[in-house]
């Protein structure tokens, strides 16, 4: 098995055997109903006390051949009001761009939980689609109520 | 520091310091504790500290031996650099006598520990030259007093010392073995150069380490139970296991002089802890060491070891355990055999596919089929079903690779799988609201957690299984539904709905929900006798409906009854979501055979639409459905009633959204806004075309005729009033109506429905999107939108683009005009503003440059001091772009370096074109260049510089004879620049530098992922950060 492979299958053992609670991340099935261990389908909670707290979001998780030399594409399905989520839905973040912060050896674990926090700590900086990223320098007010829209159409199971 | 004593010396001033850390007086004054803790500690590190550590430890109080035994700790790491060999040989001896003197006097453990924890400390420092450290503490401990290394090496360790050491000792020399060993663990996180001495003396402890768990355990099993306090029994025993844990840590990652018999002792050890589980009152400590030693993966165990535990696992004493939790008597100790069976399992996993299953094992499975008939909600009183699901969970995904689906092994785990599917069922059933009502958020996520995870086995077990696994819960469902048993019923559609994944689409299922839908039981609920249906079983059947969207389409006469049950159920709130999102799924996939039944969904549209539960998150989508059907109606006569019927509500309502934006507030009158203007836009979705009936481009002229006909129907036939309904309400709740971010979202949904039609109610007169459009000023929130409709509106007739050239150039102007406002003044500079305008030009030059560049008048009406009147009009964007390349605002700053390759890159159709484009262009290239050249000298934000490369090397490529010595000037200014702004350019590359810069991005023009490294270098070195580019 490839080294890629390997290595999803062992973070597959690893987020059954811990995972932070009310998070979701299992390998999506082929039409012959096998598993597809380079696709995963992922639901992150809300952070509780914040927003973005009464939501689940789902996203993508796409493993490169090279994985886990080159990170995964993070891709929120459908794509997500932030101003760090690309209007295709792929999430900008330092520690899955392989010119910043990526290393091997960061686990799925931790992927999600770095989106969990981006959530509700945008980076302005690095602003990904034009819509939230304006709302949210702009109109603050406005861009909670999104939230509170996004929240309330993403509801957790 | 006052200490509210007189202290004499530090000796006595440390004494009573800790008497007062202690002091129930002080234990609610924070800021005295934090104060009391500050003096300690500098006495601690202090010159006096070695004297301190040795009065304390003969204290009066374990609180003083404690401190007296962390101050060797604190004072050997803060005086690393005294200690030399003489020093770390005294401070040894002087730990070593206080650990015998105060075992001996059957000191507390946590002075023992510390004391062992302080040795430790010591043993680390480079200048200590003890080996076997345990063997020297024994040594000492039975004669009473210190002993040397070398003397105590002449002694035989297990055999002679260990046997003559009292319990007290033994317990010390186990504290000690633990924390040398995690000491040891994470020497491997240090430098090398610092650990690897200690390191490797650590590691001559590990057979003494292993010797005295083995020691200790084997004692315990000939001793039995009653000859020593349970309590100290379970002491020992639970630090002798958590010591061969330790050591376990030491081996499993490192080769070990002797490895052989190191590994030898560990596994005899592994023997004597399995055996363990037989002793009372030792078997919980034992159970979970063993699964916490299996989780790991410690090479700990030989077959013969396993095949014990297995045959201890299937023992009765064991199984007594594990009947017992079944039974719902859920013990600490059950619990622990719960975890250590489930570790073994997937330890056994391994195997289980290449080997016979032996008769122990065979029990062994048996007993976790038995776990999941424990009694109690899963999670929440059953803690050991969601455990026991992951293993089969993780044997049903491996299976389908191990093994051959025609062996018998196959056979024989299937049965395994099938009868988890059985064990399930019970534990999905949802709880009764009594139960419920005592849960917290949490634990209900939990429950609900598990039913998933529950499904995701049964996908898993799927390609097993097969369509028997789908008749399981048929058969569940339909005999639930027969009897009224509704959690039965609910629990069983629930895992359908999920198999739907797996057999929708195929049909492979078919039969088994012809058993249900087509029953009478069902055929009663769906004509109107839900009513007694609880809301968990309703909003899971409805959610099921929407699951088998292929499924009705191959069985549409059940469609009626089932979209009669989503609309009953959309008057439930728990239930509405559901309802809505199924309907809209069922309603689009099986529109045309749902057009008999219109009127009725129209009556009950009227009635849902005055409920509560009519929300801007189900009403978009009922209407949604409701237009997918009208739209498959024969005659547009047909569906023009129809959808007046619907119109005619919304611009009512549309007014009474203006009487409440005059007296009830704006808030809530931009809500019901926008509920309407969503819901018509819905419409508009409902309405588009499929996307399989693809409009012939190719058309006949009586095609063509046709659809002049369609069209001239709604523009100005009898459809024509239903326009107007629609347009009436878009006008009532935009002009003269707050403005509201999502209000112009749904507005612009409104108008891009008809973009993609030819004909039809949504396709608008083009001056409704151009007056919209005008409508709002520079700088409100939402402008991306309302620039994106723009762009979608001139590509959607970029084919035609001479039949709307008025309103493409009232549009090109008016967004001119933005731009020249910005320009012009630079506070109302906005750049969500100077985003969207700069898009929509990028996104128009390609297909409407000609009708761009025929603008070569200046802008109407531009104030009289603008210094753009004489501009032509075509090149206001273009000065626009280049502005945005000056300002640090990321997305204009994107969007502008996406214009200039956009218009880089065009081609013109003519040589005419060509060359008026080239002219252009050529005005440009210098304060392109000059812009460009500017940030990517450490100007802009290193994510920007992709995109300014981009530009950069286009301009190389198509322009490199302007380009060039553009880039060259640039680059030469940059110097005087920074010279002038900081008075230094010691972070500038030289001239030859930049000069070599320049030649590398010429010959690295074609290839851009070089290219743009050379960009982000320069970028870096401006910025003084990093490594020569050229070298």
């Amino acid at each position: 098995m490839s080294l890629c492979l390997n290595r999803l299958q062992e973070e597959r053992k690893q987020w059954r055997r811990d995972h932070p609670f009310g998070f979701v991340a299992k390998p999506m099935r082929t039409q012959q109903a096998t598993l597809d261990l380079k696709r995963w389908e992922c639901a992150i909670p809300g952070k509780t006390g914040t927003l973005w707290a009464d939501g689940l979001f789902k996203l993508e998780l796409i493993f490169p051949d090279e994985y886990p030399t080159k990170p995964p594409k993070c891709k929120f399905t459908p794509p997500l009001f932030h101003p760090n989520v690309y209007p295709s839905g792929t999430v900008c973040l330092s520690i899955l761009n392989e010119e910043e912060a990526w290393r091997p050896a960061i686990t799925i674990k931790q992927i999600l939980l770095g989106i969990q926090d981006l959530l509700n700590d945008p980076n302005p900086e690095s602003p990904a689609q034009a819509e939230a990223y304006n709302l949210y320098k702009k109109d603050r007010p406005a861009y909670e109520r999104r939230v509170k829209q996004v929240v309330k159409d993403n509801p957790k199971m | 520091m006052e200490s509210g004593s007189q202290a004499a010396d530090p000796i006595s001033e440390a004494r009573t310091l800790v008497t007062e850390l202690y002091s129930p007086a002080n234990q609610r004054q924070p800021a005295r504790i934090n104060e009391i803790q500050a003096c300690l500690q500098d006495l601690q590190r202090g010159e006096y500290a070695w004297q301190i550590a040795d009065a304390l430890l003969t204290g009066p109080t374990t609180h003083h031996r404690f401190m007296g035994a962390l101050t060797f700790t604190v004072k050997v790491n803060v005086s690393s650099q005294e200690v030399d060999q003489s020093m770390c040989a005294q401070v040894l001896r002087r730990l070593i006598t206080h650990c015998v003197e105060l075992v001996a006097q059957a000191e507390q453990a946590m002075v023992i520990r510390k004391l062992a924890s302080s040795l430790v400390t010591l043993f680390r420092h480079s200048t200590c030259h003890v080996e076997r450290v345990l063997w020297q503490v024994a040594a000492s401990l039975a004669h009473g007093g210190y002993v040397d290394e070398h003397q105590a090496r002449t002694v035989d360790f297990g055999g002679t010392l260990l046997p003559t050491l009292d319990t007290q000792s033994v317990m010390a020399l186990l504290f000690l073995s633990v924390a040398l060993a995690e000491t040891t663990s994470r020497l491997d996180d240090e430098p090398v150069d610092l650990s690897g001495p200690a390191l490797k003396r650590a590691m001559t402890n590990t057979r003494d380490g292993f010797l005295l768990v083995q020691y200790v355990l084997g004692r315990m099993s000939e001793m039995g139970a009653g000859v020593l306090d349970d309590q100290v029994r379970q002491n020992l025993a639970s630090e002798a296991m958590g010591s061969w844990k330790a050591w376990l840590g030491v081996t499993s990652s490192r080769s070990l002089p002797e490895g052989e018999n190191i590994h030898a002792l560990a596994i005899s050890c592994g023997h004597t802890v399995i055996q363990t589980l037989r002793l009372p009152g030792l078997n919980e400590i034992a159970a979970s060491t063993l699964t916490s030693v299996i989780d790991r993966r410690r090479p700990a165990f030989d077959d013969a070891s396993m095949w014990s535990l297995s045959q201890i696992l299937a023992d009765s004493i064991v199984t007594s355990h594990l009947n017992s939790l079944a039974e719902g008597d859920e013990t600490p100790e059950s619990m622990a055999f719960v975890d250590l069976l489930v570790a073994f399992l997937s330890h056994l996993q391994l195997k289980l596919f290449d080997e016979p299953i032996s008769p122990e094992h065979a029990k062994i499975l048996v007993l976790a089929h038995g776990i999941l008939k424990a009694p109690g909600y899963a999670v929440i009183d059953d803690p050991a079903t969601p455990r026991i699901l992951e293993f089969w969970n993780e044997i049903a995904e491996r299976l389908l690779d191990e093994v051959d689906s025609n062996g018998s092994k196959w056979q024989t785990i299937k049965t395994h799988l099938a009868q988890v599917v059985l064990g399930l069922f019970n534990k999905l059933l949802y709880p009764e609201a009594e139960d419920q009502a005592e849960w917290s958020d949490d634990e209900r996520s939990e429950f609900s957690a598990f039913r998933h995870d529950v499904c995701d086995y049964l996908l898993s077990a799927y390609p097993i299984l097969g369509v028997e696994l789908v008749s399981v819960f048929q058969e569940s469902a339909t005999n639930c539904l027969q009897v009224g048993d509704w959690r039965g019923f609910e629990a069983a559609m629930f895992c359908l709905a999920r198999l739907s994944e797996a057999v929708d689409e195929n049909g492979h299922a078919d039969q088994c929900l012809d058993a249900i839908f087509g029953s009478d039981a069902f055929s009663r609920l769906s004509a109107g006798g839900a009513d007694d249906v609880p809301l968990k079983a309703r909003q899971t059947l409805v959610d099921a409906f929407g699951k088998y969207e292929s499924y009705f389409e191959r069985r549409k006469p059940l469609l009626p009854g089932i979209l009669n049950v989503l609309f009953e159920s959309l008057n439930f709130e728990s239930c509405a979501q559901a309802a809505s999102r199924s309907f809209l799924t069922l309603s689009k996939s099986c529109s045309r055979a749902l057009t008999a039944e219109l009127p009725v969904f129209l009556d009950q549209l009227d009635h849902f639409r005055t409920k509560p539960t009519a929300t801007s998150s189900t009403m978009p989508k009922v209407l949604e459905g409701i237009a997918a059907i009208v739209q498959k109606l024969d005659s547009d006569e047909e569906k023009v009633q129809n959808l007046e019927r619907i119109l005619t509500f919304f611009v009512q309502e549309a007014n009474r959204a203006r009487e409440e934006a005059a007296n009830s507030g704006q808030e809530f009158a931009c809500l019901h806004g926008h509920l309407i203007l969503s819901c018509i836009a819905s419409i508009g979705r409902g309405l588009r075309s499929d996307a399989d009936e693809v409009i012939n481009i190719d058309s006949t002229a009586e095609q063509r005729n046709d659809d002049d006909h369609r069209s001239s129907f709604w523009s100005s036939g009898p459809g024509s009033h239903a326009q107007q309904l629609i347009m009436e309400a878009m006008r009532l709740l935009i002009v003269d109506f707050p403005v509201d971010n999502n209000m112009i979202d749904a507005a612009c949904d409104i108008l891009k429905a008809g973009y993609t039609e030819s004909s039809g109610l949504f396709v608008f007169p083009p001056s409704l999107t151009v007056d919209f459009i005008q409508s709002f000023p520079l700088g409100i929130s939402g402008t991306d939108v309302i620039m994106g409709t723009a762009s979608s509106f001139l590509a959607s007739h970029s084919s035609h683009s001479m039949r709307i050239r008025d309103e493409a150039i009232a549009l090109m102007r008016h967004v001119a005009q933005l731009f020249v406002s910005m320009l012009d003044q630079p506070e109302l500079y906005d750049p969500e503003t100077a985003n969207a305008c700069i898009d929509f030009y990028t996104r128009l030059v390609p297909k409407y440059y000609a009708l761009l560049f025929s603008l070569t008048d200046p802008l109407p009406a531009l104030p009289s001091d603008s210094a753009y009147q004489t501009s032509p009009a075509f090149a206001i964007p273009l000065h626009f772009a280049l502005h945005a390349l000056t300002r640090a605002e990321a997305l204009p700053l994107r969007s502008a370096a996406a214009f200039w390759v956009t218009l880089i890159d065009l081609r013109g159709t003519s040589s005419e074109e060509i060359i008026a484009l080239d002219q252009v262009l050529n005005q440009f290239v210098s304060p392109l260049s000059q812009n460009l050249v500017h940030q990517i000298s450490g100007q802009c934000a290193r994510s920007d510089l992709a995109y300014l490369g981009d530009v950069l090397r286009r301009l190389l490529f198509k322009k490199q004879g302007l380009a060039r010595p553009a880039i060259h000037h640039a680059l030469a200014a940059l110097e005087s620049r920074n010279a002038n702004d900081s008075g230094s350019s010691s972070s500038l590359p030289s001239a030859q530098e930049k000069s070599r810069f320049l030649e590398s991005l010429i010959v690295a023009r074609s290839a851009r992922q070089q290219f743009i490294e050379i960009v982000r270098t320069f970028w870096l070195k401006c910025r003084g950060m990093s490594y020569d580019y050229a070298r």
